[in-house]
């Protein structure tokens, strides 16, 4: 079934992943040393995931992360999904231009997306302030900057989702007899999904993890955990921050696998629906 | 983390240079300051600053003897605060940088003085932070807490013979140490060793640090370039004899290990402050002055430094500090170390320096 590989091959993989992965294990064994400053192992705790449920700035701060996860995941999904349907089933002009504009916040450093954003917000405020209107950058403001990258990711998961399936389903949907409507969720909409799912699921990892755009963009007394982490590193990282970390790599994870576990190629059964 | 600075820095530059187009139309009063105005109830005091660098129950004690409420928002790095303070999305009454930005924000016109004369408690501070170079006259700042940077060891495995930074510079090689990732602290202390200002611009001065650099991290004991925290987590774990570093970082290892020690060399060494400064945009200037005047109060100062183990600027609470800030030799630099220039604050680079002679010096040590 499969061909030997060479065993210095095999060595060679596993060296690869020790250097991928080490970091994380140590981090995650680090949130269990009984030191404050984890130079040296002094013995097994739990302690540290203890005072990290005691700060009160840790708890304010993943609601805020979750809080802002979850919504810009809403939105961004949602538009995200309608982008890339209308991408896969139009033929529009301009649709390598319009992909290249997709995928521009993906390849744009974090960097210069958050301070134009940043600049966004700026003159927004200065145009809303004339007609007596005035926000604060925080909630509002990260979340959108959310959905700025995180709909390009969805728009093109569902549409790499679609791209092996031709616009002859539908219409073999409509010679069945189906409407517009119905052709829409008894087919296109089922084979989608997955895409969605998929979209959306990094959309939230993505969300969780951004620090850049979000620590630019939250104006003050907003912080998410990327800001309270990545802040706080400058002391040297205390054990109750490993425990916070090692707890956001598990989330991410978690969601990745998902995510993978969906978009996943079926493999093929036999039956009507082979080709 | 370095290289996310640097380009932060640059986003903080890239604004700047925009906001002089936005800001070419004169608004009424005349101010550019990017900075944006937020809610004055005069009930909440938004501070942004360094992380985990107050006591927490200074500031629980303050906001329940005011009726206030004080936010603290934190960053990692003198560049990335820069670059958000510019962009203008943040409206904080406080800000925290250390001295050599200070000039950097005064010519943004981020500042609005800190109007030291309505400050009572601002004669409690100690002479050799009055007046300093990146704030003539203390118009800005007021200093917060300082970082001298000293030679550490660890009791249990090394001492050193001698308070020289020759322990290092001279000629032994068997001495295993690791240096400070950061090219102002490590010229500084070869600039130092040869009897040179930190803050030297001339060419042939800081040739000869080169080249004692040069000859010293090629030697056998020479073992890493790393940050404060990292170097202090190698002596604990006796991987390293010496270690450039920080004292505020040792200190904090020294109050669980006690065979950490540190002191500051003789022929003297670098210190930076950081300061607290007003923005312009303080939505709150009047309960800001009072949080300076109470930061200024010798108990409270004390005990901020008894929590975050950094150097204390303020003489009425030398009496009040942690045995660990006064017994470490050089932890607390004297009157008299600032007045003969032993140790001298990282200045801007005088003006004719170009940054690049750093710049290669630095590029041609860490890849060597």
């Amino acid at each position: 079934m499969t061909r030997r590989t060479h065993p210095l091959l095999s060595v060679w993989a596993w060296l690869t992943f020790s250097f991928l992965y080490l970091p994380i294990l140590v981090l995650i064994a680090f949130s269990f040393n009984d030191s404050k400053f984890g130079a040296t192992w002094a013995g097994f705790t739990t302690k540290w995931y203890g005072v990290l449920f005691a700060r009160e700035d840790v708890r304010a701060a993943l609601v805020n992360t979750l809080t802002v996860a979850a919504l810009s995941t809403l939105v961004s999904t949602a538009l995200g999904t309608l982008v890339g349907l209308g991408l896969w089933r139009y033929t529009l002009k301009h649709r390598t231009a319009l992909t290249a504009l997709l995928v521009l916040p993906i390849v744009i450093p974090d960097v210069v997306l958050g301070v134009m954003l940043l600049m966004f917000y700026a003159l927004l405020r200065g145009a809303l302030e004339r007609f007596g209107w005035t926000y604060e950058n925080g909630f509002w403001t990260v979340t959108l900057a959310h959905v700025t990258f995180q709909l390009s990711y969805v728009a093109l998961t569902v549409r790499s989702r679609l791209a092996g399936y031709g616009r002859e389903l539908e219409e073999a949907a409509h010679d069945l007899g189906a409407s517009s409507t119905q052709a829409f969720w008894k087919v296109t909409f089922p084979l989608a999904r997955p895409g969605i799912l998929a979209g959306a699921l990094l959309a939230f990892t993505l969300s969780l993890d951004d620090f850049v755009v979000t620590y630019l963009t939250s104006g003050s007394g907003f912080r998410t955990l990327p800001v309270l982490i990545y802040t706080a590193v400058r002391k040297g990282v205390t054990p109750d921050i490993n425990a916070l970390s090692t707890l956001l790599v598990l989330f991410t994870v978690g969601a990745l696998v998902v995510s993978y576990l969906l978009v996943r190629p079926r493999p093929a059964r036999p039956g009507p629906e082979s080709r | 983390m370095r290289r996310l600075s640097v380009t932060l820095l640059a986003g903080a530059l890239l604004l700047g240079a925009c906001h002089r187009v936005a800001d070419s139309e004169p608004t009424p009063e005349g101010t550019t300051s990017p900075v944006t105005t937020a809610r004055n109830d005069g009930r909440t005091l938004r501070i942004f600053m360094w992380s985990d660098y107050i006591d927490p129950a200074v500031v629980k004690t303050f906001e329940k003897s005011h009726g206030v409420k004080v936010v603290i928002d934190t960053f990692e790095s003198n560049e990335s605060m820069l670059a958000k303070l510019q962009g203008g999305g943040a409206s904080y009454d406080l800000a925290n940088p250390s001295n050599y930005v200070v000039q950097t924000m005064v010519r943004a016109r981020l500042l609005q003085p800190v109007g030291k004369e309505e400050l009572r408690n601002f004669g409690n501070l100690a002479a050799g932070f009055l007046n300093p170079n990146f704030d003539p006259g203390n118009v800005y700042t007021i200093p917060y807490q300082f970082a001298a940077t000293g030679l550490a060891y660890n009791a249990g495995r090394y001492t050193p013979p001698v308070d020289s930074w020759a322990l290092i510079f001279g000629p032994d090689d068997r001495v295993k140490f690791a240096l400070l990732d950061d090219p102002r602290e490590v010229i500084g202390a070869a600039l130092k060793y040869l009897g040179y200002s930190v803050n030297t611009g001339r060419v042939e001065e800081l040739r000869e640090a080169r080249n004692l650099l040069r000859r010293t991290v090629r030697k056998k004991g020479f073992e890493s370039f790393a940050g404060g925290p990292e170097i202090r987590n190698k002596l604990l774990a006796a991987q390293i004899d010496l270690g450039q570093i920080y004292v505020g970082d040792l200190l904090q290892g020294a109050a669980e290990d006690d065979r950490l020690k540190v002191f500051l060399p003789r022929e003297g060494t670098t210190i930076s402050t950081d300061t607290l400064v007003l923005l312009r945009g303080s939505p709150n200037p009047g309960l800001a002055r009072t949080f300076l005047n109470y930061v200024l109060n010798a108990e409270v100062s004390a005990a901020i430094s008894n929590y975050t183990y950094y150097g204390n600027p303020n003489r009425a609470a030398r009496p009040l500090l942690d045995p660990l800030l006064l017994t470490q030799r050089g932890a607390m630099p004297t009157d008299e170390d600032f007045r003969s220039g032993r140790v001298e604050f990282i200045d801007e680079l005088p003006p004719g320096t170009t940054p690049r002679i750093y710049d290669r010096i630095w590029t041609d040590l860490k890849s060597r």
